[in-house]
């Protein structure tokens, strides 16, 4: 994996245009993730264009302190973090993306005591390999993921799907790091529902 | 003694290993809780399972929205390459 990637900045490095479509190939749909939660679904487009021009011009000056995608994540941010300045529309991750009605933690699954209301549905399949093997239920976790809140959409696939640090996600995204905890957390909530129907019916 | 729902609050941050590290009390009251909860035990259980299947989901650009990319690009660096020229 490692060496795959050194083999790659070399290549992009020598100015292989073949590499860099494999680039863009491989990252761009997580950068306009990142760019949609910083700048909005209006200019996320656009900002993706505009780094990918700089990733282009820069890639033969980058110094592989940190790894490609952490490279090319800055870059996305600062991107989109520049465009909402220059757009002068002050919009704070952190006061984003409320309680989803109907989640796990939105109080109707818990009795005034805070008991469960009622048992936590069982479960048939509890092999994360073989659940990620139905095609059925990666479809439903996509159609899910691309309706979240795009700053717990974004919190969630750098977390759970990139692994990224909570420190990179929090400088990343600009949000705090209890933040992050709580958007990758309600995320995760949505899933495990997403879960909880599939189990029991087969389906979304 | 923590509720359900307190539980629930806090499985993401039981399950992140380091992030109880400084709160070793809150973590023991969480283990109590799930000593003698059913229903959490398999909550957390299921998110740690969601967590898994989550970590295993791909999400790459479709080929042609990749080639729409670098087409853009393409046409972008020659028309800055062609104006500096002028
Ligand atoms: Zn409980």
């Amino acid at each position: 994996m490692i060496d795959n990637e050194r083999e790659l900045i070399a290549q992009l490095m020598k100015g292989d245009d073949y590499a860099f479509r494999r680039l863009i190939a491989q990252y761009h749909s997580l950068m306009l993730n990142i760019a949609r939660a910083i700048a909005g679904d209006t200019f996320a487009d656009d900002v993706v264009q505009e780094a990918w021009v700089s990733v282009y011009r820069n890639i033969v000056n980058f110094e592989q302190r940190s790894s490609l995608k952490t490279w090319l994540l800055t870059i996305v941010s600062n991107q989109a973090k520049a465009r909402l300045r220059k757009e002068s529309r002050q919009v704070s991750l952190d006061q984003l993306d409320g309680e989803t009605p109907g989640s796990y933690l939105d109080g109707t699954h818990f009795k005034k005591n805070g008991h469960w209301q009622q048992s936590v549905p069982r479960w048939n399949n509890e092999s994360p390999e073989s659940l990620l093997e139905e095609q059925q239920l990666q479809r439903c976790i996509n159609r899910t993921l691309d309706l979240l809140p795009s700053a717990q959409k974004a919190a969630f696939i750098l977390r759970d799907i990139e692994q990224q640090s909570f420190d990179d996600i929090c400088n990343i995204l600009s949000v705090s790091a209890a933040n992050v905890r709580v958007l990758v957390h309600r995320a995760r909530l949505t899933l495990m529902q997403v879960i909880d129907r599939y189990q029991e019916t087969g389906s979304c | 003694m923590l509720s359900c729902k307190q539980v629930a609050a806090l499985a993401s941050d039981y399950l992140d290993r380091n992030s109880l590290d400084n709160n070793t009390q809150l973590k023991w009251q969480i283990r109590l809780h799930l000593l003698m909860c059913a229903n959490c035990r398999r909550f957390v259980r299921h998110l740690k399972i969601t967590q898994q299947v989550g970590a295993g989901i791909t999400k790459h650009a479709s080929p042609q929205d990749a080639e729409m990319v670098w087409k853009k690009l393409q046409a972008h660096i020659k028309e800055e390459t062609q104006s500096k020229q002028k």
